[in-house]
């Protein structure tokens, strides 16, 4: 690993929670390398600026919260940290 | 900070007990040959608000009352403290007297066809139009409770950025105006096509519910005019790649500007709010359009969330902009009014950034001129039902 990885690695990615029972967040940077989100959580690499990432395990038809309404259902069970887009959420 | 609550805002009582923030003189040109007279008559006259659109005559059906319930409200409205109507004919102007006679303000009414030559007609809408200055200098702000005040919301030129710190700033920031009794007026039914659980969810009752509901269905409709589900086509390829999931997410963007309090009443282009709380108003497509509805219903100010620049304003009500992209905010700092792009960049809370509205509409109230009125920048535009021929 470079120390360019390694730096991205422990990078702590910038995100925005827009309402408080939201159990997804928004991804504001570009460090799609980085594993961490600022102010604690995990985040799998490779999540693009303005996508979205699980802020708890979210269960195969539970809601997905985002500016605390429901936005979609998961259509299989999602990881905390893991991406969440058309390939798990309608 | 201290909250919106605590403070009111000063402002200009008018007979009616409306409130304005701003003490215009109005020069209107009620029919759009008269729109040369109009700005002959302003010139020389400081802070005189020319509105010379595109009215027209031999209007039919709706379009008819419409326009005339609009353009009387020009006059009526809160932040016009005299005005001077102008229009073609003199048993029109008969007409406009008697309608604004009622209306404890200066106004005067002149018609072109009442001169003898344009050198004349000039002459004597540029007399009226001093007269009416005159009688509105000395005038004072008093406080006023955030009961009298109503705020318009609006987006245009949306982004990434618009659906995650300017538009959801200005909900933070209406939740308190709402909390504190005073009164939004959201509208651009367009926008709400994808969101109706989440309306209809915040509907204060059953009415309310069933009027939004189908004035989403309505704007649905006409959006797939064309043969192509709306619905079917939302949120697009682009959006996606974006990382927008669903349509509901999508119209969330826009929605966010409203905040989380009920929706108290759904309203009919340019009606007034009948009490203070949140509203919902059924305006077609095109910001200037439903930027009209809102200030012909009496709104004295406009939040408007931008994410690439967009100069859609009211030439009457002060219109602030918002703005979350830090692009835009660097090419477009003449022009832009509150910068949100923190919560973006740096991490800053929304609350963070709701205080900033509140900031900056605060000055507005009391005076400060917006970056559009620094430009004289605004538009009154009149949806038509029908097409002309």
């Amino acid at each position: 690993m470079t120390e360019q990885n390694k730096a991205a690695r422990s990078a702590e990615r910038r995100h925005l929670t827009l309402s408080s029972g939201d159990n997804v967040t928004t991804v504001l940077d570009d460090l799609v390398d980085a594993s961490c989100l600022a102010g604690g959580g995990a985040v799998v690499p490779g999540v693009r600026f303005g996508h979205k990432v699980a802020l708890t395990d979210i269960a195969a038809g539970d809601s997905v919260v985002k500016y605390g309404v429901v936005i979609g259902h998961a259509t299989q069970p999602i990881a905390k940290g893991e991406h969440v887009h058309v390939h798990n959420c309608c | 900070m201290s909250t919106i609550a605590a403070n009111g805002f000063h402002g200009f009582v008018r007979p009616d007990g409306s409130v304005g923030v701003r003490n215009h003189l109005l020069v209107l040109s009620t029919v759009a040959l008269t729109n040369r007279l109009a700005e002959l008559a302003a010139e020389g006259i400081p802070d005189a608000i020319v509105v010379a659109g595109d009215f027209v005559r031999g209007l039919r059906g709706a379009d008819l009352p419409l326009q005339a319930r609009v353009l009387r409200a020009l006059v009526s409205h809160p932040n016009v403290g005299g005005a001077l109507v102008l229009c073609h004919d003199v048993p029109t102007s008969r007409a406009l007297e008697a309608a604004f006679a009622g209306e404890g303000k200066p106004v005067s009414v002149q018609a072109l066809m009442a001169a003898k030559g344009m050198t004349d007609a000039v002459a004597r809408a540029r007399a009226a139009a001093s007269g009416v200055a005159h009688s509105l200098t000395g005038a004072t702000r008093s406080l006023a409770p955030l009961s009298r005040l109503t705020v318009a919301l609006e987006c245009g030129g949306s982004d990434a950025t618009s659906a995650l710190a300017a538009n959801p700033s200005i909900g933070r920031f209406v939740d308190r105006l709402i909390d504190a009794g005073g009164t939004a007026i959201v509208s651009e039914t367009a926008e709400f096509v994808g969101a109706e659980s989440v309306v209809s969810a915040r509907a204060a009752n059953q009415k309310v519910s069933a009027d939004i509901l189908a004035a989403l269905a309505r704007s649905e409709a006409f959006l797939s005019e064309d043969g192509e589900s709306y619905r079917g086509v939302n949120p697009t390829q682009e959006n996606i790649e974006a990382g927008l999931t669903t349509l509901i997410e999508k119209s969330m963007g826009a929605v966010a500007k409203t905040g989380s309090r009920p929706f108290v009443g759904c309203l009919t282009f340019g009606s007034k709010p009948p009490a203070p709380g949140l509203y919902f108003m059924d305006t077609p497509f095109f910001s200037p359009v439903s930027i009209t509805g809102m200030v012909a219903a009496s709104a004295q100010v406009v939040l408007f969330a931008v994410g690439v620049f967009n100069p859609s304003g009211s030439p009457l009500a002060p219109t602030l902009k918002v703005c979350g992209n830090p692009r835009t905010l660097a090419e477009w700092k003449d022009s832009l009014d509150v910068d949100v792009s923190a919560a973006v960049t740096d991490g800053a809370s929304l609350n963070e950034m709701a205080d900033k509205v509140e900031l900056a509409l605060r000055k507005v109230l009391e005076g400060e001129k917006t970056m559009s009125e620094a430009w004289s920048e605004g538009q009154i535009i009149i949806p038509s039902t029908k097409s002309l021929l």
